[in-house]
């Protein structure tokens, strides 16, 4: 009996030291981690959208609208340049590939011109799907027009298809799904009187 | 102290090659050599200090509930390096973040907590966990390697068999690994059986 009791006092010490250091680490990273991801967060806003300086959420209805009805946007912002004018918008989708959600961000400019395309969090194979987080492969969306929707082909990017990634035909059409699903919103917003300035 | 106790980990008790401990990260990571060398490196740092707290604990912790104290401490530890690296090093993190939550089930640091550092002092547990580390992070970085060559024409994502090179694909598919791993297993042993004679 006593033996027992000893023995789950010093396991529970044990517990209560390790439950207190990863409280204590929590405390004093939480903060800097939220801003990690923030800035991280921002960061790829302004990769696929260079010439905004500044980014804003769009409004709720049409966020909600954007979630309903132009699935799977998930994200909406409206990037401003230095002078705060609109440049475009940034649609945030999360397509269903091979391995599940995969994070696409889509840069739109006002001209209609896909600026850029980026992939966020993503659980595709790696050495296949995965390399849709490559530049080789990401980049081929920059410069599409948002006049009709992207292809996907499997032999040779041409006009307005871009090549699938050798063996990865699922998370290629993926990836399109969610870069056309932004053209869609993108279209929508514009025909019905853009964002205001 | 005994430096004896650092260079058994790397060849002549190698964990993958000689012990086979950890199969679980070393099949499902390994698709590349930037992958082997990642795992590897994080698998080392959570073990040599895992390592030095339950040789320091060793007489403290009783025998009965030894395992559950391990697990505490082993957990504890990965959850503080994830939540630290996440904090300060936010590159690091997002090259080795996926590995980190993984370094857990890593039987690797509870079998040298078991059957080492929980019986040698602080000094030797400390070498052995860099050993074993090194072992690990080498045997990793092999696998991935050759995976990454038959499987994608590369290592370390330089291209070495040229853009002719169809790859194998299946060498970075699950299977590969098995195969990849069984190849050198054999090969490690041919070699063992042959400097032993």
């Amino acid at each position: 009996m006593k033996e027992i009791f000893k023995t789950g006092v010093v396991l529970l010490i044990i517990c209560f030291v390790a439950a207190l250091s990863l409280a204590f680490t929590n405390e004093i990273t939480k903060d800097k981690i939220a801003e990690q991801r923030m800035m991280a967060n921002e960061l790829a806003k302004k990769e696929v959208l260079p010439a905004a300086a500044t980014f804003q959420d769009v409004d709720e209805d049409l966020l909600l609208e954007l979630i309903e009805s132009y699935s799977p946007i998930i994200e909406a912002y409206i990037g401003y340049n230095d002078s705060n004018e609109v440049v475009g918008i940034v649609f945030k989708s999360t397509p269903t590939a091979f391995g599940g959600a995969i994070e696409v961000v889509t840069g739109i400019e006002l001209s209609g011109e896909v600026t850029g395309l980026r992939i966020g969090s993503h659980q595709e194979t790696p050495g296949l799907g995965a390399k849709a987080a490559d530049a080789d492969f990401y980049a081929q969306y920059a410069g599409k027009s948002t006049e009709s929707y992207i292809g996907v082909s499997k032999t040779a990017a041409s006009g307005n298809d871009i090549q699938a990634i050798t063996g990865a035909t699922i998370t290629s059409d993926a990836v399109t799904v969610g870069a056309n699903a932004s053209i869609d919103a993108f279209k929508m917003i514009m025909e019905t009187g853009g964002v205001g300035n | 102290m005994n430096l004896k106790n650092l260079t058994n980990g790397l060849f002549k008790e190698n964990p993958i090659f000689v012990q086979l401990l950890g199969m679980c990260p070393t099949l499902a990571v390994t698709t590349s050599a930037e992958n082997g060398i990642g795992m590897g490196l994080a698998t080392t740092a959570v073990l040599v200090s895992s390592n030095l707290v339950i040789s320091l604990l060793r007489k403290l912790i009783p025998a009965k509930v030894r395992i559950p104290a391990y697990i505490v401490i082993i957990a504890s530890f990965v959850t503080i390096v994830g939540m630290v690296m996440e904090a300060f090093l936010p590159a690091l993190y997002g090259a080795l973040g996926l590995f980190i939550p993984l370094i857990v089930v890593n039987c690797i640091i509870l079998a040298r907590a078991e059957s080492f550092a929980s019986k040698n002092n602080i000094a030797d547990s400390v070498l052995d966990g860099v050993g074993m580390g090194l072992g690990f992070t080498l045997a990793l970085t092999v696998l991935g390697a050759v995976r990454e060559l038959f499987g994608n024409g590369t290592i370390f994502n330089l291209s070495i068999f040229g853009a002719g090179y169809k790859p194998a694909l299946i060498m970075i598919l699950p299977p590969g690994a098995f195969l990849a791993l069984g190849i050198l297993l054999a090969l490690y042993n041919v070699y063992q059986i042959k400097s032993a004679k």
